[in-house]
């Protein structure tokens, strides 16, 4: 039996092989498109393979964690891809600075971002568990895959101000938290 | 609590913000096949099925014999990038989070371009590039054919290069599209000897697809000559000696786009008493921390203790000051299940027997001292 768009993520979650191939075959190009976006900064097509390939093993790793149909999988897969192309651009150029040997100093990076590179991804989850739903969808569409405050607002019907608002309590309450599980001084 | 990949279920994403990339056949099944090589690793090869691969190519029984027949005619073929890129993401063996672009990754830059293409019997064979390292001459190649040839589990008679009278080598070949494979050939010297320029006869005049037990016949002939890339030969001779097994590192070659380590394995007495084989595998780390990929040529010996072997490693880091070599050894005892032996008399009669000599043991492995080799010198 093979993969069809109508069985695959079925398939995919019982992991069944062909299923792989399937997404492959069908997402590829979508995903690179969207790995492409994040990572052509760095000029390194190495990485490029090595985080789209991260991304369809986490797929495949993760299968039984997605629930909804075809358009929902097109979604959620692009959600991945582009945290995880985040994931590896910060990476990539933390090590850049490391052996060039300098700090760009750079006003677009923030407390946050340095948080996120400093942080263990799971310590970082814990933590934003802690916040309620809508704050939580705030916080990962801000940190992990790099939406601006105005985007996330349209998206949540919110004014921008309550998103601005929702953050800074949150990051008030993520820093309170923070310090009670002794995570303290990586979050400063 | 929910992980990362269960809250990205609930984030709707503006699709409009995704563009779709133009794909090439080969990079989905470059993707597919790094994926698949992923999922299967916990699944490790049996340490003896390795072993008796390594036992295969020692001893030179594991020419590679692939039939080929062609159709289409060579413009006919589409450009089908860099098929020492798609060979080269093996990782195989590195530890899960050493990621590395594998042996063949500056392979490309160095090589010549070949593009022969020979059509017969539907099938068409293209020569796409080679290259000659001093040891190993390494070739890439394309097969298109108008009827399904299966997974692409084919043998092809390997090419003869007449400055190499003892060739142990390997073939690789992966299917990336309906009907179309691609494929990478090594083929080393096992003599210690360097030439200039190689001539490469490669006649084929048949394939056998394992997979559907046919053969298809055809005329595909090739020829022509490389010239060794430029490298650099280090005599080392540094050695460890433990557990009765000696392993000496002599010769390194680098070249632009890799190394070749020659190196040499020795077994006491009192290790023959007790095992019928010894199989030294080397790996390569350096000071920076990177770890080399690399595919044996094969050896040559007097016997299964005493060998000659090389083992090609990618590009060495500019930036490193030393490698470090640990020998990793195998001590095997033969059995009726993992070997066999054939006797061709004169008159061509084959009389098979099989042996279980010593008691049946499980394989020791044993990892010896590193072995460093200072590049400064």
């Amino acid at each position: 039996m093979k993969s069809t768009d109508i069985n695959f993520i079925e398939r995919l979650q019982r992991q069944e092989e062909d299923a792989l191939e399937f997404i492959v075959n069908t997402y590829l190009p979508l995903i690179k498109g969207v790995t492409y976006k994040v990572l052509s900064p760095l000029r390194n097509d190495g990485v490029m393979e090595e985080c789209i390939n991260d991304i369809f093993l986490s797929i495949w790793n993760n299968s039984k964690k997605f629930h909804g149909d075809t358009t929902d999988f097109r979604k959620w897969i692009c959600a991945i891809a582009k945290f995880k192309a985040i994931d590896y651009y910060r990476k990539a150029m933390k090590k850049m600075e490391l052996t060039s040997g300098y700090t760009e100093v750079d006003p677009e990076k923030s407390a946050e971002d340095e948080l996120i590179i400093l942080e263990d991804r799971k310590e970082l989850l814990q933590l934003i568990d802690l916040l309620e739903p809508v704050d939580r969808d705030i916080f990962i569409m801000k940190y992990f895959l790099g939406l601006k405050n105005e985007d996330i607002s349209i998206k949540l019907g919110l004014t921008k101000a309550s998103i601005d608002n929702r953050i800074y309590r949150g990051k008030k309450k993520l820093n309170q938290k923070a310090t009670n599980l002794k995570l303290g001084g990586s979050v400063v | 609590m929910k992980d990362i990949y269960e809250l990205l279920n609930d984030i709707d994403l503006d699709e409009t913000e995704f563009k779709e990339m133009d794909v090439t056949e080969l990079e989905k099944a470059k993707v597919k096949r790094t994926l698949k090589k992923s999922i299967r690793k916990k699944k490790k090869m049996k340490r003896w099925q390795k072993n008796v691969l390594a036992a295969s190519i020692i001893f030179g029984l594991s020419t590679a014999t692939i039939g080929f027949s062609f159709t289409a005619s060579a413009k006919s073929i589409p450009l089908i990038g860099d098929i020492f890129s798609y060979f080269s993401n093996e990782n195989l063996g590195l530890p899960d989070d050493i990621k590395n672009n594998g042996l063949y990754s500056d392979y490309k830059a160095y090589s010549n371009k070949i593009g022969f293409t020979e059509e017969s019997n539907g099938l068409t064979f293209t020569i796409n590039d080679a290259i000659y390292d001093g040891k190993t001459v390494t070739i890439t190649y394309t097969i298109e054919s108008e009827e399904d040839l299966g997974d692409g589990s084919f043998l092809i008679p390997s090419p003869n290069i007449k400055e190499m009278k003892a060739q142990g080598g390997s073939d690789e070949i992966s299917k990336v599209a309906d009907k179309k494979y691609v494929g990478l050939l090594t083929i080393s010297d096992l003599e210690d000897l360097k030439e200039d320029k190689v001539n490469i006869d490669w006649d084929i005049n048949s394939i056998s697809i394992n997979d559907m037990d046919k053969e298809i016949k055809g005329n595909w002939n090739f020829a022509f000559s490389l010239k060794a890339t430029e490298s650099n030969e280090k005599v080392i001779n540094k050695s460890v000696n433990q557990h009765g097994v000696k392993v000496s590192v002599e010769k390194l070659s680098i070249s632009p786009m890799s190394f070749v380590v020659d190196y040499h394995q020795e077994v006491s007495d009192s290790v023959k008493s007790k095992w019928d084989e010894a199989y030294v595998e080397l790996t390569i780390k350096d000071d920076l921390g990177n770890v080399y990929d690399g595919q044996e040529n094969g050896g040559s010996g007097i016997d299964s203790y005493n060998l000659n072997f090389s083992k090609t490693f990618q590009k060495i880091d500019p930036d490193a000051t030393q490698l470090i070599a640990t020998p990793h050894v195998t001590l095997r005892n033969f059995t009726s299940e993992n070997h066999g032996e054939v006797t061709i008399t004169e008159d061509g009669e084959e009389k098979v027997s099989s042996f279980p000599t010593k008691p049946g043991i499980a394989p020791k492995e044993l990892v010896l001292d590193d072995i460093v080799i200072d590049l400064r010198k």
